[in-house]
């Protein structure tokens, strides 16, 4: 009878870790730099590590970059709020699903392996578009 | 109700908001794509493969435009410059069996700690392998030990372990295919992933 229940604590805290883990590390940041998860207002200081649905809130002569366990690389210019909505990577198999929000501001993005693992499994959304990344650079601005 | 009449408003502004994508060749020099999947509320074909163009969205059908004589704006080409340096990968390979590094690449492990200590914020992924010589659990076993001697060491020249991690993958990752139970010296590694 103990049993069960104590059987099912473990299954969930196997469960829970998975989702807890890193999914990248801010390298630098300079002016208002913050990562907002769920009600909490983080500094984005260099070695902060980023869990899946964070935002990344910058002020006027705010920057920030960072870099993903899929080698994926942002950087986040002024006046911006970008959020990681979805974000489930593979390491063994390096495949995985990759959505960021840029609801205003700017981001650079040099796409990693998870944009190379499958066909669109790395999309960007505006508020006006929705892109699909084929493994590249570029940079998606989206002025107020 | 009226907050309904509010959500909409706030997205119909936001579909008025020019937004744009400029595509680079990447650091190699190759050209990648973007496929605009959606653009004003509608699903488009358009693939964006120009380097160095501009592309406007939220029309029906966006097309990219080169970059021209004014090349990139201040506010982009500070953005770039903003990128955090790419990954740097190193391989350390092992004598047959044990842990101990080859002469070799006994000397790969001074860079390897100039190139954590030279990065901001950074994670380094440690990845043991084996080559096909023993049972499977057994390679198993010894590529975590590969990994996490490492990773010692790493630790040892003063790193924080919360920037790093080990992972074992055994004989199962070849980096030359071989038969089961072949002497193989290029299989038996650890790649250090520094972010």
């Amino acid at each position: 009878m103990l049993r069960l229940p104590l059987a099912l604590g473990v299954l969930a805290l196997v469960v829970a870790s998975p989702a807890a883990a890193e999914i990248a590390r801010i390298k630098q940041s300079s002016g208002i730099a913050l990562v907002e998860r769920n009600a909490q207002r983080l500094k984005a200081a260099p070695g902060f590590q980023l869990l899946p649905g964070d935002q990344l809130v910058t002020g006027k002569d705010g920057r920030m970059s960072l870099t993903f366990i899929d080698n994926t690389r942002f950087a986040v210019g002024p006046n911006s709020r970008v959020s990681v909505s979805e974000f489930r990577y593979d390491r063994t198999r390096q495949k995985g699903s990759f959505v960021t929000k840029v609801d205003r501001g700017s981001l650079a993005i040099v796409s990693g392996r998870i944009a190379k693992s499958d066909r669109d499994a790395m999309k960007v959304r505006t508020p006006n578009s929705l892109l699909g990344v084929r493994g590249t650079k570029f940079i998606v601005a989206v002025p107020k | 109700m009226i907050r309904a009449g509010l959500a909409v408003a706030i997205v119909a502004l936001g579909g008025c908001a020019t937004s744009s994508l400029v595509l680079l060749p990447d650091d190699e020099g190759h050209q990648g794509a973007v496929a605009v999947l959606e653009s004003g509320g509608a699903q488009t074909e358009a693939v964006i493969a120009e380097g160095n163009s501009r592309t406007k969205l939220g029309t029906k059908s966006p097309v990219a435009k080169p970059l021209g004589a004014n090349g990139l704006k201040k506010q982009e080409a500070a953005l770039l410059t903003g990128l955090p340096p790419p990954a740097k990968s190193f391989l350390l390979y092992f004598e047959q069996g044990t842990t101990t590094l080859t002469p070799q690449s006994a000397t790969i492990l001074a860079a390897l700690r100039g190139e954590i200590s030279a990065r901001s914020g950074p994670e380094v992924e440690v990845i043991g392998h084996t080559d096909t010589v023993g049972s499977e659990a057994d390679n198993d076993r010894l590529s975590m030990k590969r990994a996490e001697e490492v990773l010692a060491w790493l630790a040892s020249q003063g790193f924080d372990r919360s920037m790093m991690s080990a992972v074992g993958r055994g004989e199962r990752q070849l980096m030359q295919p071989t038969m089961d139970n072949v002497d193989n010296p290029a299989n038996r590694r650890v790649e250090v992933i520094v972010r």
